[in-house]
């Protein structure tokens, strides 16, 4: 019945199915709409923070989902800087993941602050000292970066690309989007950065403090270079999933190994910074405070396991993996890799968000654990809906993947 | 259509600043924000003048002497009366939430009759008619009205007693208190007079059971004295120890602790005498030989065996206090009330042996001031008169009062035995609260005539016990009435004068006014905030050292079928039985006393394991007399073989903030005639604890 | 940053000698600082509470278990964690005084200095603050109650001082230079121990001058470098030793 608006030569599902899916994905946007209309009329007093945790699931869920959305700007900067011609195939499903990403953690940062009505401040009355600011700033702008990004996309549409306007203006667009891939590069390397440096500034938190450069922590560089080792990564295993859903080719393998070999390279680079980091908060940084490694950790809930599946497990043993060819051209194997990296990196922004509040900074003070309830879970399954409804209608009515003519051609 | 590079670019900033200079969203967000921060529903704040008007506040048992802020004449925050010597500033935990008490959900609206529907309001002449049919009823029939008053400090005691007794009846009762014992067992020792303790002076103070730094005597005091003796960072001027089953907070900065059981708390303060006499000290009475002899009982060895404590520890102590130049000793009850008045003559008596009866540092006597108001009983006789033993009596069918008056107490809920205490007062079948809260027992009242708050009445203060000289104050209220309240004792006055009853006077004031000029202080200056206090000392000539009491008291009479002694502990911010805690004292409650509607029992971690318990198992906790639920703290702060629970909590009237939580260790609390004296002992209960 | 040193510089020291945990410090700044009641006030993950008084102890068993009480009102940090850290300036180190201040109407509630602060002396309103009917007629006239979604702390009951310059300023009184008794905080004054002394620990005057220099006095985690201005005293090694972390091979120097 839509087949009109399908990209050019294109088959996709019957409407009714669509639709059915659509529906589906509805039960998890409407139960989070519920609870942000809960959250908003009632305050944060619903939600499972608490004076320990004013941080929790959502500032953890917004870290990592902005960590994995970096394969958007360093694809571009890839792409169009560095001119890696062979990213053209994945860009735009890098560029819609990234948009969704960053428009879904702005939506939960709305509700996460407690007078969402005041946000504008972070503009209007900014600490230039603060590393929130410079996220609010960067993160804001950066997503405004990637709906211009996008909107070629969608004037791509076969029907709407008919319009002369829209034609030229898609043109446009593309013809500068390597000053929007430069700036996007910029805006967002330095957001990923200060999310690091959020913590990192943290003196009075000693499980994430660090010193630094300049005014920068440790963490600062940390967080970009993790970023960039997973974001690729995450891109890629979205292709995968959407190929499994959809049953077609999207991207060619080649393409993934390329993004793996990216992610692996980059992730090298930061295990190899990282556990230097580590290193040298165990051993010299926390006894100059009085405390010892093993203090840092407590129970399960925050035990050191977490740290050692960050290093090894989601560490190393990925890096390894993406930056041997051998190993990253066997599927299975690659997307292991993949997927180990995304869930490591999501360990660290874990940590940094909630163990680091958890540890009891004054000795007679003891370890409180945080568990989310409902009215957190519900609005991060929102954004996850709402990035799968994203996908969806991309995918349905936008030319996303290049060579998917190419590559289901029977 | 073309559009070329340039025109896109135009179009793309155009737009972009256009949409800037459009004022729309700016003001939208702008005006949004201003109204975050003046929500309409969040309560303002009242600006206008700020006065500080000087008060008593009596939600502690000693009372505290307070200076009130108002803003427009509105009470806003009770602070201590900076130069008044009882608080020296200072506040109590209860007191300080004075002022939001004014409205207190608990608070009594105005005058109630009991229906079967519930409580309905009436008007105060419906009151008024009821309660005078009622009492000319009575009037003249021996035993047929009674009268229990929780307020241990006023002269409304005068007027109460008076009035009872023109109704020609003797059963004016005051709610157990510390101060009671202690007055019973001078009287016991052949005193006369009141006893005071002069902690100001004193360089070794040892307090054996007695709470001093929150339930024994004026706690305020008590404890600006002890600060001003160990000024920070210079060396002490004073030495404190604490005896007693739990290391409370008043043993928490004391110097040294020593665990000792409650119910050998006479024991230990004997094995001290022992050990005094031994190093020659005397005491010029003339049963002295027999005491002496008596003592044979208590050396260090044997007490050790009665009370676990060491002989070389008692023996350090005896030294310590001999060699000081100002000691001082204070027996009492660990928890305020229940203690017999043996542990208090053993301390009197130690006190002796030091040479410390009215010197500086130590124990003082001076004369009580005279009743004013015609027929009302006498402070001695007022030490005599249980009320828990008056019940028990009514119980038994011995009494068979037809009026029961209830002024500033809470006898349904904070006597010992409460349940059963609750059930005789059903047996009575005209109950009459005058309580400024809804509180247990109001709610049992056939009648409620609410008494103003401390803050909205004329009061005074008559020397707190413990304090040691006689003191008095007088208040003036802050602040009218914001519920219909009427001050009980002029409704009293008023109601002597409609049943032809001569009290000599007719308001309140004029008995005040009275009592200033008997006790002997101006009444503008004692109005106004300024303590009268006298130095005078009493002769204490005569004295006997009760050695027949001692020697039958002293000795623990531990139940086999209760293993545990039961250590109550009595907080201020959780409240008194005749206040359920307050809500800005609400947050000052431990997460390891109560959680949610459980409340905590503390064992250490020898009686936890004996008794199979583990942090937070929930426990039943039975005396002879009573049971109560709790879960379990371990905490070491108590001794093996005790377990520390809390009183207050088990609120069945109250509000919202109070009904529900923990229950009520009154219950548990069991009655037993202190041997040789017959008053009616509580603080040495025993309970078994089991897990539920 | 940078540390500047002003005139003034409001202290406070704590006797843990001498506290008892009776809690009429925090039923005073409940009080004063117009924090409506909660319900249930067992959950103090949850409760509002600018004066805390915390239980401490030496480890031991009965009977050598010896307990302290701590009351932590806000560190006023020399270098406070909390005030960089702010997006929107919500929150400043006054430079006269030293009282770090939270400004309720610019706040957006992001809870990031409440992280940022170790003595966990920052609450979040997680609810709207609700009186029992007619309780607002008794609220203090120095804070304005505070709307859901923002944090708030102690601020050393900083109106009292804007009083007391006034005063001063009426009576002829060098502002910078007034008697001690003048400024007090609701807690140091409740306190019926005389645990609490507050005043400004750069002038001689004020009997907080000689004791921050005490040898007893210590500081809240010292080691993390935020220089509070509330020191506490205690002539009990173990307490002074609870005040900050120590690796066991720098206790038993200490010790030894």
């Amino acid at each position: 019945m839509d087949s009109n608006l399908f990209p050019e030569g294109h088959e996709r599902c019957s409407l009714g199915r669509f639709l059915a899916w659509i529906v589906f994905l509805g039960l998890f946007l409407g139960f989070g709409g519920y609870a942000a209309f809960v959250i908003l009329s009632q305050g944060l007093v619903v939600t499972g923070l608490d004076n320990y945790f004013g941080f929790g699931l959502w500032i953890t869920f917004d870290l990592a989902v902005i960590a994995l959305g970096a394969g958007a700007f360093f694809s571009g900067f890839l792409k169009y800087i560095l001119k890696i011609d062979q990213l053209k195939h994945i860009i735009n499903l890098a560029v819609i993941v990234g948009f969704i990403c960053y428009s879904g953690a702005m939506l939960v940062l709305t509700l996460d602050i407690g007078q969402p009505i005041r946000a504008w401040f972070g503009y209007w009355h900014p600490n230039v000292h603060s590393m929130l600011t410079e996220v609010i700033f960067c993160i804001t702008l950066y997503c405004l970066v990637l709906v211009i990004e996008f909107v070629p996309i969608i004037l791509e549409q076969k029907q709407l690309n008919k319009i002369p306007f829209i034609h030229h203006l898609a043109h446009n667009l593309h013809v500068n989007m390597a000053l929007f891939a430069g700036i996007g590069a910029f805006l967002s390397t330095f957001h990923q950065g200060s999310l690091g440096g959020m913590y990192g500034v943290l003196f009075g938190r000693p499980y994430a403090f660090r010193e630094g450069f300049f005014i920068w922590p440790w963490t600062f560089f940390l967080f970009v270079l993790s970023a960039v080792g997973s974001g690729p990564a995450f891109t890629m295993l979205v292709a995968t999933f959407m190929e499994v859903l959809t049953g077609k080719k999207l991207v060619e393998y080649k393409v993934k190994t390329l993004m793996a070999k990216i992610a692996g390279s980059m992730l090298c680079l930061y295990m190899f910074f990282k556990i230097i980091d580590t290193w040298y908060w165990a051993t010299s940084y926390l006894p100059s405070v009085g405390l010892t490694f093993d203090q840092m950790f407590y129970q399960t809930i925050y035990g050191k396991w977490l740290m050692w599946s960050e290093l090894g497990l989601c560490g190393v043993l990925p890096a390894i993996m993406m930056i041997t060819p051998a190993i990253r051209n066997r599927p299975a194997l690659l997307y292991t890799a993949a997927i180990l990296d995304c869930i490591g990196i999501t360990i660290n922004r874990y940590v940094f968000t909630v163990q680091t509040i958890a540890f009891p900074a004054l000795p007679f003070d003891k370890w409180v654990t945080y568990t989310p309830n409902w009215a957190e879970w519900a609005p991060a399954g929102l954004i996850v809906a709402y990035g799968f409804v994203v996908l969806s209608l991309s995918y349905r009515y936008l030319p996303v993947f290049p060579q998917e003519k190419a590559l289901n051609a029977k | 259509m073309g559009l070329d590079r340039r025109a896109f670019v135009q179009l793309a900033v155009g737009g972009v600043v256009g949409t800037l200079f459009t004022p729309i969203p700016w003001k939208l967000a702008d005006d949004a924000a201003i109204w975050s921060q003046n929500w309409p529903w969040i309560a303002k704040v009242t600006k206008g003048e700020i006065a500080f008007k000087n008060a008593i506040s009596k939600f502690c048992p000693s009372g505290c002497a307070v200076s009130v802020r108002t803003v427009e004449g509105a009470p806003t925050l009770v602070q201590g009366s900076k130069d008044n010597p009882l608080s020296q500033g200072g506040v109590c935990p209860a007191c300080a939430a004075g002022a939001q008490l004014l409205y207190s959900p608990a608070r009594v609206k105005g005058p109630m009759k009991k229906t079967q529907a519930g409580f309905e309001p009436i008007t105060w002449d419906e009151a008024l008619t009821t309660l005078s049919a009622k009492l000319s009823a009575v009037k003249g029939k021996d035993g047929k009205v009674a009268m229990v008053s929780g307020d241990q400090t006023g002269t409304t005691s005068e007027v109460f007693s008076a009035f009872v007794a023109a109704l020609g009846s003797q059963d004016f009762y005051l709610m157990p208190s510390e101060g009671q014992v202690a007055g019973k067992a001078w009287s016991i020792m052949g005193g006369t007079g009141k006893v005071g303790f002069d902690l100001k002076n004193a360089d070794f103070v040892l307090l054996v059971g007695a709470d001093a730094f929150e339930s024994w005597g004026p706690m305020v005091r008590n404890k600006k004295t002890f600060g001003s003796k160990r000024p920070v960072g210079q060396p002490n001027q004073a030495t404190y120890v604490y005896a007693g089953p739990v290391r409370n907070r008043t043993a928490a900065v004391c110097d040294q602790y020593v665990p000792v059981p409650a119910d050998s708390l006479t024991a230990f303060a004997l094995g001290l005498a022992a050990q005094l006499v031994q190093a020659g000290k005397s005491i010029d009475t003339a049963d002295f030989a027999d005491f002496k002899a008596m003592l044979g009982n208590f050396s260090a060895d044997k007490v050790e065996k009665l009370s676990g404590v060491k002989a070389a520890v008692l023996a350090d102590l005896a030294k310590k206090l001999a060699s000081a130049k100002a000691p001082l000793v204070i027996a009492g009850s660990p928890f305020g009330q229940g203690e017999g008045a043996a542990t208090f003559i053993a301390g009197a008596a130690v006190n002796l042996l030091l040479g410390q009866v009215n010197k500086p540092g130590g124990m003082k006597v001076f004369a009580d001031f005279a009743p004013v108001v015609k027929g009302a009983a006498t402070a001695k006789k007022l030490t005599e008169a249980s009320f828990a033993d008056y019940l028990s009596k009514v119980e038994k069918g011995k009494a068979s009062p037809e009026v029961l008056l209830v002024y500033e107490a809470n006898p349904a809920y904070g006597l010992p035995q409460a349940e059963a205490m609750s059930k005789v007062m059903e047996k009575i079948p005209f109950v009459v609260s005058f309580s400024t809260f809804l509180d247990e027992t109001a709610q049992k009242a056939q009648l409620i005539l609410p008494n103003p708050h401390p803050l909205e009445r004329l009061d005074d203060l008559a020397t707190p016990y413990g304090y040691s000289r006689a003191a008095y104050l007088v208040s003036l209220p802050v602040i009218k009435p914001v519920a219909d309240a009427k001050p009980t004792p002029d409704l009293i006055l008023g109601l002597a004068a409609k049943l032809g009853l001569d009290l000599g006077f007719s308001t309140y004031q004029d008995v005040l006014k009275a009592k200033t000029e008997a006790v002997g202080a101006s009444w503008g200056d004692v109005s106004k905030g300024k303590l009268f206090a006298s130095d005078v000392t009493k002769d204490v000539s005569g004295l006997n050292l009760a050695t027949a009491v001692l020697a039958k008291a002293a000795i623990p009479n531990r139940d086999p079928a209760y293993p545990l002694a039961l250590a109550p502990l009595a907080q201020l911010n959780v409240g008194t039985s005749a206040l359920a805690t307050a809500p800005q004292a609400l947050v000052t409650i431990r997460d390891t006393e109560l959680l949610g509607n459980d409340m905590f029992v503390q064992v250490c971690a020898e009686t936890a394991k004996a008794n199979g318990l583990s942090q937070g198992a929930k426990v039943k906790l039975t005396s002879s007399q009573g049971e109560c639920v709790a879960r379990v703290n371990v905490s070491e702060t108590v001794m093996p073989g005790t377990v520390a629970a809390p009183l207050g909590f088990g609120r069945t009237a109250w509000d919202k903030f109070t009904r529900g939580k923990g229950d009520n260790l009154s219950k548990v609390l069991a009655l037993s005639p202190e041997p040789g004296t017959n008053v009616s002992v509580w603080s040495d209960t025993r309970v078994k604890i089991a897990k539920i | 940053m940078e540390k500047q040193e002003f005139k003034i510089k409001w202290g406070m020291v704590i006797d843990l000698d001498k506290c008892t945990g009776c809690g009429a410090c925090m039923v005073s700044c409940q009080v004063e600082n117009n924090i409506a009641p909660q319900q249930d006030a067992s959950n103090k993950l949850r409760t509002l509470t600018w004066m805390n008084v915390f239980e401490m102890n030496n480890g031991q068993a009965f009977p050598d278990h010896e307990i302290a009480y701590l009351p932590r009102p806000c560190m006023q940090c020399g270098s406070p964690a909390c005030v960089p850290v702010c997006p929107v300036v919500a929150t400043d180190k006054n430079e006269e005084g030293g009282i770090v201040s939270q400004i309720y109407p610019r706040c957006i509630g992001c809870r990031y200095c409440m992280g940022a602060c170790p003595y966990h002396a920052r609450y979040f309103n997680w609810d709207d603050p609700v009186f029992p009917a007619g309780m607002e007629k008794t609220l203090s006239p120095n804070t304005s109650a505070r709307p859901r979604g923002v944090v708030e702390k102690c601020s050393f009951c900083h109106t009292r001082w804007g009083r007391a310059k006034e005063r001063a300023r009426k009576e002829g009184v060098d502002t910078m230079d007034m008697p001690q008794e003048w400024y007090q905080t609701a807690c140091t004054t409740a306190c019926p121990g005389g645990v609490i002394q507050f005043g400004d620990v750069n002038n001689p005057k004020h009997s907080v001058y000689e004791l921050v220099r005490s040898k007893y006095a210590f500081r809240l985690l010292e080691r993390l470098g935020l220089d509070p201005q509330v020191w506490y005293v205690s002539k009990r090694e173990w307490v002074r030793m609870l005040g900050d972390n120590y690796l066991e091979s720098e206790k038993a120097k200490k010790h030894a």
